[in-house]
């Protein structure tokens, strides 16, 4: 049952190669999600320049990191999918976060947010996600809480060929937790 | 010559950075014997992508900077607090370079610093460093932890040279700190 409009969603992917599991869980998102989100994919910030406050100084905010920034400002809530590097969150991801952090108007500020994680190990990224979750404290959006979507011993969990996950637990905890974000995003809304 | 040879790596781009300033007062408060000098820069590293990697490699300025860290006896990271965490670029390098055979990082003897005009100076940008170097099998020093805390305070507006007494001693002792881990580490069995 859907109360109230469809609500905007933006879906961040903190890896660039093209395999990427944490990509392919990405894209099972729309299929997954209750009628009541509507899921778009954020372009990539894979041609950010590295974060150095003397190019913001010089030049301004590149065009690139004004349209990632407007695209989060434009949506209703986010849904970060990310892989662990080194126990923590990539640094591409990292960097992207940290320029429009800069901003006036700062995108991810009220901004409530999902975690989601795929890697190889028994940890399933989490990591990066509890590294998130701090960061994005800093940045003052709102995270959403459980359940949790911890894909772990991806390569087991997605087809080999059309990289579709397949397990049947972790569909089923991706569905509740668009369902739960959903409930969530309208709770934080209407107390706004 | 010296005895020890470590590498320092500021963590910020930006020319007039605070870490930067650390960085460059540091062989001025090295023990005798210890020789110290900046990284190459990470600032044209491309974003880390595996498919970068498998295409054409790794590139040159990582090859570089992994080098220089495989050569080196220790390193100093001095770096500022993005977001509660790591810089992205700082995080990008080290994520570039974890890749390499030969990781450049393992087994090697590590200090942390930061400065940052908050209160906590920086704190949990290195407790974030030393999970990743847990992971990478670097030995990261435990103390004295140096926290450079209200910065903009601490160095001379004019020639930005780390005037605080107390940020001076505390780097001294760490780095001797720091000399003892290296000889610990490097002693056979």
């Amino acid at each position: 049952m859907m109360v109230g409009r469809q609500l905007d969603v933006l879906v961040i992917c903190g890896s660039l190669r093209k395999g990427s599991y944490n990509a392919a869980l990405a894209r099972m998102l729309p299929a997954l999600a209750p009628s009541g989100l509507s899921l778009r994919f954020a372009h990539s910030f894979a041609d950010f320049p590295l974060y150095d406050a003397d190019i913001q100084t010089a030049s301004g905010f590149p065009a690139q990191v004004n349209a990632w920034a407007e695209a989060i400002r434009a949506a209703d809530a986010l849904i970060i999918v990310s892989p662990e590097y080194n126990w923590s969150i990539p640094g591409g991801l990292k960097n992207a976060i940290d320029w429009v952090s800069r901003m006036k108007d700062q995108p991810f500020k009220d901004k409530p947010v999902a975690l989601q994680s795929a890697a190889g190990g028994i940890l399933g990224g989490s990591r990066a996600q509890y590294h998130l979750r701090q960061c994005l404290t800093s940045i003052d959006a709102i995270v959403f809480g459980r359940p949790e979507v911890i894909v772990t011993f991806a390569p087991q969990k997605f087809d080999e060929k059309t990289l579709e996950l397949k397990d049947a637990t972790a569909i089923d905890l991706v569905k509740q937790q668009l369902a739960g974000f959903e409930a969530f995003v309208r709770r934080v809304a209407a107390s706004a | 010559m010296a005895d020890l040879n470590v590498l320092t790596i500021c963590g910020s781009l930006r020319r007039g950075s605070f870490n930067a300033m650390v960085q460059r007062a540091l062989p001025s408060l090295a023990p005798d014997g210890m020789a110290l000098k900046p990284a190459p820069s990470f600032a044209e590293f491309p974003l880390y992508n595996a498919d970068i990697q498998n295409s054409t490699g790794f590139p040159g300025p990582v090859n570089v900077l992994a080098d220089a860290i495989r050569a080196a006896d220790g390193l100093i990271f001095c770096t500022p607090e993005y977001n509660f965490g790591i810089p992205g670029g700082l995080k990008n390098a080290i994520d570039w370079v974890s890749r390499l055979p030969n990781q450049p990082f393992a087994g090697k003897p590590i200090a942390l610093q930061s400065a940052s005009p908050g209160p906590l100076g920086g704190g949990r940008v290195q407790y974030d460093m030393r999970r990743a170097m847990v992971f990478l099998d670097a030995f990261t020093l435990n103390k004295p932890e140096i926290f450079i805390g209200n910065c903009a305070s601490k160095f001379d507006e004019k020639t930005s040279e780390l005037k605080d007494e107390t940020t001076r001693g505390l780097i001294k002792q760490q780095l001797t700190a720091l000399a003892a881990l290296i000889a610990q580490l490097s002693r056979k069995g």
